[in-house]
């Protein structure tokens, strides 16, 4: 298995971070660990890139509620890349999870989404 | 001091100092008749049939019993060291055994390699010798001879008695020709020990070279085969690789030249390719790499490779070829054909270069043969006539092992090949009703049990969607069966997925004890598993617990 590998970059006001490969049980506590390090408290937010991750289970779907949460107890967005046709759709749609208020399919979308107000 | 029964004018006598007497016979002694046909036997055609150490032995004995001494030595020259060691003998036999060495130059046996004469010690006792073991075995009497074959010292043949003795005239040319007929026998009996010392070594070298355990891995099935030349080993490897993706890499490759040379660059080149194949490289980027690599090495050796990526899961094969002959496919029905390649140059040949890739697709059953071109060159015979006689040997054939075994049994002349030959099939395995495999439970299998699923799945023609969710909830239940059903430690979970009809059974089974769902997270998984398949139970079962999932999937 390839595992999920991941790439930070800052560009002043949010993160983003690229995750390529599969997040399963196998390496989702360890990603967690270094997605949660890499973003610093001055940051607007964290623009997860997941458009080259193969596979998502509920390893890797907790792994993202979390950092949600921690994200938001800090005030920060968080903005999901997905493409439409990515496995983890169907992952999200099994586990009955609704976060299509944070997903966008595109870094581009990702970024306009985190840049316009909450509840716009 | 000394009392030499010979005549003055026959023997150039020489003072050498400290007890030895260097002696030089004139043409004209001639050694008596019968001890000469005696020694005639020393270059008994028998003699060089035997192996290196019982011919010096023999030829020590011979020595020894017609001269009527007690001791009988032979010392070779190890040129490295220019020092003289002690190979065989016969009543100091310790000489052997200790490994007695002796420069060139000193003592007894150095002095008659230094100044190339015989040399008559006549009392042990009141001469320079440097072996101790002369004096403890208590020889009085000394008489040696340089062996010496068309100018080149190769060692030293001495004789020795216990009692003081003086060697005459008549004995000093019977050794003497002893040398002279035990130095040939000598000289090609080392040169046949080192060539087979060093073909052993090769084979040896090639053999630990060559993977001992062909990588296993789902959806694929591998054999492989190694035959080195008749005569001599060459450069031929073959390799399989796990790559972390879970496809699996295939290479083969043959490295110009024979011998030990051969094999030694083979082990580089073939830890390179799996050096860089580890490192995610596709198979052009991976030869190019090794391209690079090869032209680095001091011995800019040249070779052919052939690098495939099989990927069971999507059922294609990357490949990449570097001058190497083109595989043949082996469908599931048993019909062979040659893959039309383009061959990038060989590996070493151009310096660095572009390699490019091709994509062969493959269905479950298909086999894929890689081999080097010793399985197919004959001596005036072009090339494509004996790969078309290739694909007529392995028509009919299925399966890896059955691929490999009738190419090398159609192929390979009865009495062993000219060039080294390897082959090594990958077979996509082919699809039934029931997948059943123990994994041992660590979190990384799962990667491994979702490729294996998606190969069967694929093979059963569920529709891809369908095959999508199923793979999700079987991973689900995986994940279950390592992260709560066990503490740490090594147990094994075991997946059994079986088409019934219209019908996707599934039962992952573990050994250890069921825990409850535990928090959000695991209640996640069981939320999966259920919304993915039509039926799921949670079974208790002696020693474990099962986890029972069923999918209606259209019927065939």
């Amino acid at each position: 298995m390839r595992l999920g590998e991941l790439t930070l970059e800052g560009n002043g006001e949010a993160v983003y971070a690229t995750v390529r490969g599969e997040i399963d049980l196998s390496n989702a506590e360890a990603l967690r660990r270094e997605l949660t390090s890499g973003i610093c408290n001055d940051a607007s937010g964290l623009v997860l890139d997941l458009s080259e991750v193969d596979y998502v289970d509920s390893a890797g779907l907790h792994l993202i509620h979390h950092l949600r949460e921690d994200l938001r107890a800090r005030g920060q967005r968080l903005g999901l890349v997905i493409p439409d046709k990515s496995v983890i759709h169907d992952v999200l749609r099994l586990a009955g999870i609704d976060w299509d208020k944070d997903i966008a399919p595109t870094v581009d979308a990702a970024r306009r989404m985190l840049e316009s107000p909450p509840d716009a | 001091m000394l009392k030499l029964d010979l005549h003055e004018k026959q023997l150039h006598q020489r003072e050498l100092g400290f007890g030895q007497v260097a002696l030089e016979l004139d043409d004209s002694v001639a050694a008596p008749v019968d001890q000469v046909r005696d020694l005639v036997r020393l270059s008994d055609p028998a003699l060089s049939e035997l192996e290196f150490d019982k011919l010096l032995d023999e030829l020590l004995v011979r020595v020894r019993d017609l001269l009527n001494v007690d001791t009988a030595a032979i010392l070779l020259l190890d040129e490295q060291e220019n020092q003289l060691v002690a190979r065989a003998a016969k009543g100091i036999e310790e000489e052997v055994e200790q490994g007695v060495r002796i420069p060139i130059g000193r003592g007894f046996a150095g002095r008659i390699a230094k100044e190339r004469v015989a040399i008559f010690i006549a009392d042990v006792d009141h001469a320079d010798i440097m072996n101790p073991i002369l004096r403890e075995k208590r020889i009085r009497s000394l008489l040696g001879v340089p062996l010496i074959i068309e100018g080149k010292l190769i060692g030293v043949l001495h004789i020795g008695s216990l009692v003081p003795r003086v060697f005459d005239l008549r004995d000093l040319a019977v050794l003497e020709l002893a040398a002279a007929r035990a130095a040939p026998a000598i000289e090609r009996g080392r040169l046949i020990n080192a060539l087979e010392r060093e073909h052993r070594n090769t084979v040896m070298l090639q053999r630990s070279l060559l993977p001992r355990q062909l990588a296993s891995t789902g959806g694929v099935t591998v054999a492989a085969r190694y035959l080195p030349a008749r005569g001599e080993v060459g450069g031929d490897w073959y390799d399989t690789i796990e790559l972390p993706g879970g496809q699996i890499g295939v290479a083969i490759g043959d490295v110009v030249g024979h011998g030990l040379m051969a094999a030694s660059l083979m082990g580089q080149l073939r830890t390179a390719l799996r050096a860089y194949a580890l490192d995610g490289h596709g198979p052009g980027r991976t030869l190019e790499l090794v391209d690079r690599f090869a032209s680095s090495l001091e011995e800019e050796p040249m070779a052919t490779a052939a690098y495939a990526v099989v990927d069971a899961n999507e059922g294609v094969a990357r490949f990449a070829s570097a001058g190497h002959p083109p595989p043949v496919l082996v469908s599931a029905a048993g019909e062979a054909r040659v893959l039309d390649t383009t061959p990038a140059p060989p590996i070493g040949a151009f310096g660095y270069r572009t390699s490019t890739e091709q994509e062969l697709s493959l269905e479950p059953g298909d086999t894929l043969l890689l081999y080097t071109d010793g399985l197919v060159e004959r001596p005036k015979i072009p090339l494509s006539a004996s790969i078309e006689e290739l694909v007529l040997a392995l028509q009919g054939s299925l399966g890896a092992e059955e691929v490999c075994l009738m190419a090398m049994d159609r192929l390979v002349p009865r009495l062993g090949a000219r060039d080294d030959v390897a082959v090594i099939a990958v077979q996509l395995q082919p699809v039934t009703d029931l997948l059943d495999v123990e994994l041992p439970a660590r979190p990384r299998m799962l990667a491994r049990l979702r490729q294996m699923l998606g190969h069967w799945l694929r093979g059963q023609e569920v529709d891809r969607e369908l095959a999508t969710e199923i793979i999700i909830a079987v991973s689900e239940a995986g994940a279950n069966a390592i992260e709560h059903a066990y503490g740490p430690g090594r147990g094994t979970f075991r997946v059994r997925v079986e088409r019934i009809g219209g019908l996707v059974e599934v039962r992952v089974s573990d050994s250890g004890q069921w825990r409850a769902a535990r928090g959000q997270h695991r209640g996640r998984g069981l939320k999966i598993m259920e919304a993915a398949m039509d039926s799921l139970e949670i079974r208790p079962r002696a020693g474990g617990t099962e986890i029972l999932m069923r999918r209606r999937v259209q019927a065939r």
